[in-house]
């Protein structure tokens, strides 16, 4: 019985040790990459529609396309 | 601005690597009193003379955006042994005073995140872009923000992702939500966490009502549950791993970020930042300069003597502890070089400063530290970001109606509080305000009275052990008494 004790505080000491082992070398960083393909996707869209929007603006009222627009 | 970087070649045992310039490998900051120099790798180097060569990079430097460097290379002096082992070395325009970003308010770390979003999005459309986005890059000349990190510039090539994403959110984003959306002020997290505040922990910080607020959703909610994914599949990764040294890493996730979803990320942070607002903003802002208890005669009385002394002489530096709302500070300004107006109150430092901002050339650098708990030596061997004290020595400290805060409320001991400031090293214009004083009353109103030796007679036997007592004034009555003291 002491044995199946042992073994089993042993496993579980090495099992927490392991986990706190293995979290060491978790990249906090790539959850970030992906978060940035997610947002820049609907940034991409919204960038360029704005782009247009104002292309097509200075169209109508006439003028330069050379300014900055945010 | 001085558009060049004077260099001499002098004082070559002075010069000591910074203790905080360390992470990024291809360059290192070196110091002395009088210059601050910059080794670089042949890779930083070859940088460093292509973009100086860019037009948009002059132009960001002529706006005062980016710090002033020359490459000063071929006239290092041969006694600088470290310095000779890089390839190249850059002279940077001097900043008076370093601060950090805990000790910077709304207003100013607001500032410091929309200048690096207008140098990155400058930087971006010709090619370029900035590796990384610590708000440590950003320092203060002028009451103005100033990018100080010139090896942070790199080759943009299109498909990259914004590398520096994360920091920006740390670093600036997640504090300045947290006071707009929260009424949280961020110095005391961006004291004790020097990376900036993690996606997950600010995605708790933000919950509730909060996620529908401006860019929580997307940047914080979103971000912090893509890294907990990410955590537990290299978890699970790590796990399978630790068994042999022969597994297959899986590959790192890539996509290709095209220059539309770079900008308007960018773009959209800045509307983002733009639009946050301090809740500190909308009080109390119409009572500028009248937040003390003075006559209009008393007044005139101490700012004559502040003056009287403070003209004495030119100095390089003066501290203002305790400035509230800057009023001596400015009077100090004609007779410096610079003035650090300090104190520990976020919202008047963040009044101050958005006073300054307006001012052309003003001469304040306003802080937020607690002046009994002020900013430790901390970081990486306890060195990597200093403590206060040892960033600068003033040659005059004005030290105005903090005493009865420091000895009444914070309880430290009168000769303690003598001692420090003594250790500060310059002459001193202190206001003793008596136990009798309202605003002493007010603050022992609910206390035990444990400060008999708080007398007039006991700090004035205290101040002529360290100081030689030049002149005094008695004010408001004989309640308070003002000092010119010479540091001796």
């Amino acid at each position: 019985m002491r044995k199946i004790v042992e073994t089993v505080s042993l496993s579980t000491i090495l099992a927490f040790a392991m986990m706190s082992n293995a979290h060491a070398y978790i990249d906090p960083g790539s959850g970030s990459v992906l978060t940035t393909a997610i947002i820049g996707f609907f940034a991409a869209i919204a960038y360029t529609f704005r782009k247009y929007f104002y292309k097509l603006k200075n169209l109508i009222t006439g003028r330069s396309t050379s300014g900055k627009r945010r | 601005m001085k558009n060049t970087v004077a260099l001499t070649t002098s004082h070559a045992a002075s010069i000591i690597a910074d203790e905080g310039s360390f992470r990024d490998r291809n360059n290192r900051v070196y110091r002395s009193d009088t210059r601050v120099l910059r080794g670089v790798s042949s890779e930083a180097l070859r940088n460093w003379q292509d973009i100086s060569q860019e037009t948009f990079f002059r132009d960001l430097v002529a706006a005062g955006k980016v710090v002033v460097t020359d490459d000063v290379s071929s006239s290092v002096d041969a006694e600088h042994a470290t310095l000779r082992t890089w390839e190249g070395v850059l002279a940077h325009q001097l900043i008076p005073f370093i601060s950090y970003p805990y000790e910077w308010s709304f207003g100013m770390l607001k500032d410091a995140a929309l200048l690096h979003l207008d140098i990155i999005e400058e930087a971006i459309s010709n090619g370029w872009i900035l590796k990384d986005c610590s708000a440590y890059n950003v320092q203060w000349a002028n009451c103005k923000p100033i990018f100080i990190d010139i090896p942070s510039f790199e080759r943009y090539a299109e498909g990259d992702p914004w590398r520096g994403y994360r920091q920006f959110c740390m670093m600036f984003l997640y504090p300045l939500m947290l006071k707009a959306y929260k009424g949280i002020d961020f110095g005391l997290l961006l004291r004790s966490n020097l990376e900036g505040i993690d996606p997950v922990f600010a995605a708790k910080l933000l919950g509730g009502p909060t996620r529908l607020r401006k860019g929580v959703f997307s940047h914080v909610h979103l971000h912090a549950k893509m890294q907990e994914r990410a955590a537990k599949r290299e978890l699970a990764e790590a796990r399978r791993l630790t068994e042999s040294a022969k597994g297959e890493l899986s590959k790192s996730f890539r996509a290709r970020h095209s220059l539309a979803m770079v900008l308007g990320t960018i773009q959209g942070l800045r509307r983002t930042v733009e639009k946050m607002r301090s809740p500190d903003e909308q009080t109390t802002w119409g009572n500028y300069d009248t937040d003390h208890s003075y006559s209009d005669a008393s007044l005139e009385a101490k700012k004559r003597f502040v003056v009287k002394h403070a003209s004495a002489a030119q100095r390089e530096m003066v501290w203002d502890i305790g400035c509230n709302t800057g009023t001596f500070s400015r009077l100090c300004e004609p007779y410096a070089e610079n003035v650090i107006s300090i104190d520990g109150d976020a919202k008047s430092i963040d009044r101050l400063y958005h006073h300054e901002r307006a001012r052309e050339k003003s001469k304040l650098l306003p802080l937020i530290v607690n002046l009994s708990n002020v900013s430790p030596n901390q970081g990486w061997r306890g060195a990597e970001r200093k403590a206060l004290e040892k960033r600068g020595r003033p040659q005059l400290v004005l030290c105005l109606a903090l005493i009865h805060h420091m000895v009444i409320a914070a309880n430290i001991p009168m000769d303690e509080f003598v001692s420090w400031l003594h250790e500060l090293g310059g002459d001193l214009i202190i206001e003793f305000v008596s136990a009798t004083d309202d605003m002493s009353r007010m603050l022992l109103r609910n206390r035990v009275d444990q400060y008999q030796n708080y007398t007039v007679e006991r700090f004035e036997e205290l101040v002529a052990q360290k100081f030689t007592i030049v002149d005094s004034e008695e004010l408001k009555g004989g309640h308070r008494k003002i000092y010119f003291l010479r540091h001796r």
